[in-house]
């Protein structure tokens, strides 16, 4: 049972697994680079410990640092968030060594699922389907590869997630070039150079499923659909998936959960597909090994706290939920405001909020860090918070979001609020089910 | 929330269901660990939160400086400024040459740089015509918008 | 000393004994079921078909989604629901393939442990309960000895009734139950050991209400017996009063007795702060050390109950006749057959009683649910009526209409009434339950996640003052919180 939560990371993500600790009576300790000493999540933890100086590489991203001020903190356990070394197997090694619970998957989980490659012959060996495509290991290997998958291509790094590091080559003659830069900003990204080919599928939606695991069994908590993307990033996330036929549904969340007993997998984690848009066929993307950005929809939907969920596996416990309990109700979509001005091509826009109004009302949920002076430092990413809102069904839940977005004001900072406006207004995303290129296609039109 | 009254988001929905439909349109709760005003939207038709979170600490300031601090800038000269905050590099990738020394005709397209922000690349054109005169920031310093890069004459 | 385990029951029984089951709905429950998992218990008692219909009709709760997010975050502490066996919400007894369902159901949401109790001791319709029960999942079931003071209810009655449910592979373990806190510690003594001897390996508990202080004392001596596997206690203000024991005074006493108590005291002392501060909140009354009343002991009518009855009798100015009702409560109970002073019986008997006496004629009067209780429909006498009053009772028209009762609807016809593809949760409440209650509860839709005690007084004064409006600006002001409201376009300061 785990009495004190060291958490290693920052921002809203921070401040939402604080929450849930403080609820279970388990003491915070919140590691604190030198910007982020008189944040949201600052105040609201028990104890804060310094990981270093502002930049990310000094401080979050440090094994080193982060394990000492957990260890000096008398911590027991430590929740990595996301991002940063949410599935750094090198940090579940040394919690583990230092006698700290790392929450989240074991390190063989880490490691299977990190490597994108092997993620995928993980995913095959445990009879889900994967995007054609394969290994790269260097440039002849690529182009051979590319010749049997066929082009357009993605170029992805093995270590890569996140969407990051990810290259769209069309044409054979681009490949050598692309290749190059890929590989350059993989090594950059990851520390790892490798790259490796997948079919590039035009019309696809990105859909997702929440799985838990006790080691022993495992669950799934339905499907979110994360579409609409720029330059992989996503924007919108909604829960369950709209638009699609209940045996394809069901097809794509068994394949999640045997992914999930494949690797005996404990903890909370996303298995990701791409969805053919008109045959709804399907293909295993990657794995998340840890808490997602978007996982609120989920949470609104089965009424079930995944951070919870986590605090629970890491210290021991079985899982409690057996798929027959969880009763997905209603439909929620949740946005990512974030501190950059879309209208001259997403510049980031750190600063301070001299004032903000989030929404508020029945099924309305904000996960945030940014109150009135709160900081987006230009050190680490742009989310400055996160809008859910969650209606009896999808149309509800677009006619809140709506409202919601009307309602908010931020002042000090861009934010990408007006163009999620824009998007609730547009009628296909209104009626639901768009792929990939939706968002290519709105930004345009 | 912390301390004497511990409020979370729900209790602010639920506080949104009370007060809408009554004549109140504006809550204004103040403790010693912050302040809450919850208060129906000024653009929308809905309702909105807004909190200050209260410490004893004095006034938080930004980490990187907004206002850049003044450099002098000579007669004739003009100023390469940072667009953006963000870490400044001087060289395309690290080991490479950088992309202009002492001495380099510019023009206003002419990169001179790389401001890395928020784990984004954005490239720092000389805006200007001239030569460089002077580089005023070292490699992979933090800087903030509006601070001086380099000098053209 | 041995190890002793602890079942908490604030949530069921100390909600019911002390704040009348409408204390607590699903939020304030998840509000603190995380740190509740934590403490270390053997078991919660968690529901009742009676909380159930409670949470619909009062809350608007959907009581199948409160066992599924319980349980969700209690992994560690199986959640127990206690039934009559067979009877869920409804009066009657419904057929066997109803309960099946009923038992399915419970378990498939997550209940892991039933306590069947039968106050009138039938044995075999413990069993066939607890055989359903089984044969649906795989919940313990605990077999319930329920005390009182009375000729017929000696320790050679408790140990033939253990003896008998001991006896079957479908009851897992026993507890004393003493809803009236009538059991000694002298009691104790000699009854504990008769069931043990008879029950073998069978774990066994002990449930002892405090209404007139003996809870703590008995359950102490029931634990020094080294027979009894736990012990049921109340949380802090759930605790006491005509509840169970109160959790943090008796894991004290008993390891002042030696006994080794492995729980988590400081996530205790979390719990037991959480409910003071919601039972201060919602004005809830807690549950206090009782003063030992002998004559309890005799006439075994909760305290409320009776300033309830003299209230009334003196309403109609026959105020003076109480003692002599009080007396005719003793004769009523022994001729009906010695039923168990549990709901609903306290109030049929003392109703009884009261008509008896003020009414002329003994058993001129009696209620629907006397005759159908000497009928049979509540379940079998644990000892037979006195037969010139089971006459005396009979001897009316009303008698025979209350006979031809429809019984509890076939189970298939009540399917084909609402339908296959209605889901199991739905249809079993639709089944007992008004349907405007059920649509309602159902259109409030899931609950909160959580509650924040401090949170309420603001709550319900913002309540107030938006059904009554007061002035256009309202100022609260104490040290350290400061409220404003306004309304409208106001010349006061934002």
């Amino acid at each position: 049972m785990i009495e004190t939560l060291f958490i290693a990371n920052r921002g809203e993500i921070a401040l939402r697994v604080i929450r849930t600790a403080k609820r279970l009576g388990i003491e915070t300790v919140l590691g604190v680079s030198e910007a982020d000493g008189r944040s949201a999540a600052a105040w609201l933890a028990d104890r804060i410990a310094p990981v270093g100086p502002a930049p990310s590489a000094q401080s979050y991203l440090s094994v080193d640092n982060v394990v000492k001020a957990a260890r000096d903190s008398g911590a027991d356990a430590l929740h990595p968030g996301y991002g940063f070394l949410a599935e750094n197997v090198g940090l579940a090694r040394a919690c583990a060594e230092a006698g700290i619970v790392f929450v989240g998957p074991d390190p063989a989980s880490l490691e299977a699922m990190g490597d994108k490659l092997m993620a995928r012959t993980v995913g095959i060996a445990a009879g889900l389907p994967v995007v054609p495509g394969g290994e790269a290991a260097d440039k002849d290997a690529a182009r051979a590869r590319a010749e049997e998958t066929g082009y357009p291509l993605l170029l992805k790094a093995v270590s890569g997630g996140g969407g990051k590091g990810m290259k769209r080559v069309d044409d054979p003659a681009q490949l050598d070039a692309q290749i190059d830069m890929a590989m350059r900003e993989a090594q950059a990204a990851f520390g790892d150079p490798r790259v490796y080919v997948e079919r590039f599928i035009a019309s696809g939606r990105h859909v997702e499923v929440q799985i838990l695991g006790d080691g022993e069994s495992a669950i799934h908590l339905g499907t979110r659909d994360c579409s609409i993307q720029r330059r992989f990033q996503k924007l919108v996330e909604e829960a369950p998936a709209p638009a699609l036929p209940d045996d394809k549904r069901a097809a794509i969340e068994d394949a999640a959960v045997r992914l999930a007993k494949h690797l005996d997998y404990r903890g909370a984690g996303t298995v990701e597909f791409l969805v053919d848009s008109e045959t709804f066929d399907f293909f295993f993307l990657e794995m998340n090994a840890r808490i997602q950005v978007e996982h609120p929809v989920t949470e609104a939907i089965t009424g079930i706290d995944l951070i919870e969920q986590q605090l629970l596996v890491a210290g021991g416990s079985p899982l409690a939920l057996t798929q027959d309990m969880v009763r997905p109700f209603g439909h929620a979509i949740e946005v990512r405001i974030n501190a950059e001005d879309w209208r001259k091509d997403f510049q980031p826009s750190p600063g301070i909020a001299s004032s903000v109004r989030w929404p508020a009302g029945p099924g309305i949920r904000v996960d945030t860090h940014i109150f009135d002076g709160g900081e987006v430092p230009p050190f680490y990413d742009s989310l400055a918070g996160k809008l859910i809102v969650h209606g009896k069904d999808r149309d509800e839940a677009v006619a809140k979001l709506v409202a919601a977005l009307g309602d908010f004001a931020l002042e000090g900072m861009e934010t990408t609020a007006g163009l999620h406006i824009a998007i609730a207004a547009d009628p296909r995303f209104k009626a639901g089910g768009v792929d990939t290129r939706f968002f290519g296609e709105f930004a345009h039109g | 929330m912390k301390g004497d009254l511990p409020l979370t988001l729900d209790d602010v929905n639920e506080i949104v269901s009370i007060l809408d439909g009554s004549q109140y349109d504006r809550l204004d709760i103040k403790t010693a660990r912050f302040r809450l005003r919850v208060a129906k939207s000024d653009e929308g038709d809905g309702w909105t939160q807004q909190w200050s979170l209260e410490d004893d600490a004095p006034e938080a300031e930004a980490v990187v400086a907004t206002a850049p601090e003044e450099i002098e800038i000579p007669e004739g000269m003009t100023a390469i400024r940072a667009a953006l905050p963000g870490t400044f590099y001087r060289a395309p990738s690290p080991g490479a040459d950088p992309f202009v020394e002492i001495g380099d005709t510019v023009e206003p397209d002419t990169p001179v740089g790389i401001i890395e922000t928020m784990k984004l690349f954005n490239p720092a054109a000389a805006g200007c015509s001239g030569e460089i005169a002077e580089i005023c920031v070292e490699n992979a310093e933090m800087i903030a918008a509006g601070r001086v890069l380099m000098l053209v004459k | 000393m041995a190890e002793v385990k602890l079942v908490d029951v604030s949530i069921r029984d100390g909600n019911q004994s002390l704040w009348g089951a409408t204390g607590l709905d699903t939020a304030q429950i998840l509000e603190i079921a995380g740190q509740l998992d934590r403490v270390g218990f053997h078991a919660i008692d968690f529901t009742s078909s009676t909380h159930m219909a409670v949470a619909v009709r009062y809350f608007k709760n959907n009581p199948w989604e409160r066992i599924r997010r319980v349980r969700a975050a209690m992994p560690n502490s199986p959640l127990q629901l206690i039934t009559t066996g067979l009877r869920f919400i409804a009066w009657q007894q419904a057929g066997p393939d109803f309960m099946r369902v009923v038992y399915r159901t419970l378990q498939r949401n997550g209940i892991r442990r039933f306590i069947i109790l039968d106050p009138m001791h039938d044995a075999d319709a413990v069993i066939e309960a607890a055989r359903i029960a089984k044969e649906e999942g795989d919940a313990e079931v605990m077999g319930a000895l329920t005390f009182t003071l009375s000729e017929v209810h000696d320790d050679k009655f408790y140990a033939d009734f253990a003896a008998k449910l001991a006896a079957s592979p479908h009851i897992d373990l026993f507890y004393l139950k003493d809803p009236s806190g009538l059991m000694s510690p002298e009691r104790v003594r000699t009854l504990a050991p008769a069931v043990k001897a008879v029950i073998g390996n069978k774990r066994l508990e002990i449930h002892a209400h405090c209404t007139i202080g003996y809870g703590p004392v008995t359950s102490l001596a029931a634990a020094d017996l080294g027979i009894v596997d736990a012990v049921h206690v109340g949380i802090g203000p759930l605790g006491d009063g005509s509840s169970l024991p109160e959790a943090g005074r008796m894991v004290a006493n008993l390891r002042e007795a030696g006994h080794d108590v492995p729980i988590d005291d400081k996530a205790l002392a979390n719990v037991s702060d959480y409910w003071w501060r919601l039972s201060e909140a919602e004005g809830l009354a807690p549950g206090t050390p009782q003063a030992f009343d002998a004559s309890f002991l005799r006439h075994q009518i909760a305290g409320g109950v009776m300033t309830t009855t003299l209230r009334q009798l003196e309403e109609l100015d026959l105020g003076h006749l109480f003692p002599r009702v009080i007396a005719e409560t003793e004769r009523v109970r022994a001729e009906l057959g010695y039923p168990i002073m549990v709901t609903p019986f306290p109030q049929m008997v003392l109703t009884q009683a009261t008509t008896n006496i003020i009414g002329g004629e003994r058993y001129r009067q009696v209620s629907d649910q006397i005759l159908r209780y000497a009928l049979g429909k509540l379940g079998r006498p644990t000892s037979p009526l006195d037969p010139e009053i089971l006459d005396a009772i009979m001897d009316r028209p009303r008698a025979k209409e209350i006979a031809n009762e429809p019984d509890f609807p076939d189970y298939a016809d009540l399917r084909k009434r609402f339908g296959e593809a209605m889901s199991d949760e739905e249809f079993l409440l639709r089944a007992v339950m008004p349907g405007d209650q059920v649509d309602a509860m159902l259109a409030a839709g899931p609950s909160r996640a959580g509650y924040t005690p401090e949170a309420a007084p603001v709550l319900k004064l913002l309540k107030e003052l938006a059904a009554r409006p007061a002035a256009r600006d309202i100022l609260v002001e104490r040290p350290g919180f400061r409220l404003a409201l306004h309304a409208g376009a106001s010349t006061g300061a934002a």
